[in-house]
């Protein structure tokens, strides 16, 4: 038996592989659809609650996400990585309700969000304390790609694999974007406090 | 090994992502390299930090209902198909049935006709319309590609 965790949080049991679940499905199968969802449902909530910063939004659209990859599982190619497909699935159903929610909210202030905004408040998303609001201080700071990647590896659990294949990079490139951004971070962070 | 490539071997080292060569590699490196060394360092703590950094839990019950949750919209989904295909067919049928027992009927008045046939092509046209804008708008959606 295999746990996955994220951050943390919820451990959940994978005994079937992803591609099997999938070839399950594909045969009509639909219960086993519950492997996939039971093994990625924590990440791609709090995928989904760093865009909304809404815990019924987060929900909402992260189960939406797992019916319309359900409803695409023909597209999917079963030699990528489940995740990585989904998470472009979830990545754009995100990005859309922050738009419409941001056009609708403040006419005059509206940028299009393509990577997480953390947002003003730390605690909306994570337990507080001082460390957090200086660390997440400081990936605000950074430039929306840096913050992605950071955000990828260490927030939602990505691989590298799983990070190539979303970004379209080699492996290679996943670990230089990361060595830069990290190294963008910790400048920041020195900046805030002499040193982290 | 040069000070390049151990940068980038931190990374993977920091994440769990080496084979047991390139660890060893780098050990050996970060032996006699003290700036590597001090970066690795850095990158350690900056590691713990984020490690640290919790998300805030939901209740258990909602995670106990999110399977279910995403197992009604798989059903509902194919509700939505066979109410959509019904729908069709049965208009599709009352269309045919129109022409047939209206249009065709020599006894209905020509002006009848006329009024009747030019306001369904009016919705004909406005439907294609919107359709046609629908599809526009995807095409032109820069976000569309996100979506494989």
């Amino acid at each position: 038996m295999r746990f996955s965790v994220v951050k943390g949080y919820v451990a959940v049991k994978a005994e079937i592989s992803d591609k099997e679940a999938i070839e399950a499905c594909l045969r009509g199968d639909k219960e086993m659809y519950r492997h996939i969802v039971e093994k990625y449902k924590v990440r791609a909530y709090y995928l989904a609650l760093m865009f909304t910063k809404n815990h019924e939004d987060a929900l909402d659209l992260s189960q939406e996400a797992f019916y319309r990859a359900y409803r695409s599982l023909k597209d999917y190619d079963p030699s990528r990585p489940f995740y990585s497909w989904f998470y472009r699935i979830l990545k754009n159903l995100c990005i859309n309700f922050v738009n419409q929610h941001k056009r609708f909210l403040r006419m005059d202030d509206y940028t299009e969000a393509t990577v997480p905004d953390l947002g003003e408040r730390p605690d909306q998303l994570f337990e507080q304390n001082e460390r957090t609001k200086l660390l997440w201080q400081g990936l605000n700071a950074l430039n929306e790609k840096d913050r992605e990647i950071i955000l990828m590896k260490d927030f939602n659990d990505f691989s590298y694999q799983e990070m190539a294949d979303v970004l379209n990079i080699p492996i290679g490139s996943v670990m230089s974007r990361l060595y830069y951004a990290r190294k963008r971070l910790l400048k920041i962070l020195q900046n805030f406090k002499g040193e982290i | 090994m040069k000070c390049d490539q151990a940068r980038l071997l931190m990374m993977g080292y920091l994440d769990k992502e080496l084979r047991d060569e390139e660890v060893k590699a780098l050990e050996e490196h970060l032996k006699t390299c003290a700036s590597c060394r001090r970066e690795w360092e850095s990158f350690q703590k900056l590691k713990q930090e984020t490690s640290q950094m919790k998300f805030k839990p939901i209740p258990e019950m909602f995670w106990d209902d999110y399977w279910q949750n995403v197992y009604n919209r798989m059903e509902r989904g194919i509700s939505w198909i066979l109410i959509s295909v019904g729908a069709i067919l049965l208009l599709a049928y009352a269309a045919y049935d129109l022409f047939e027992t209206f249009f065709l009927n020599p006894q209905e008045p020509l002006v009848e006709k006329i009024g009747l046939g030019l306001l369904l092509l009016g919705l004909i046209i406005l439907l294609i319309s919107v359709i046609r804008e629908k599809m526009m708008v995807r095409r032109v959606d820069k976000y569309r590609r996100v979506l494989r």
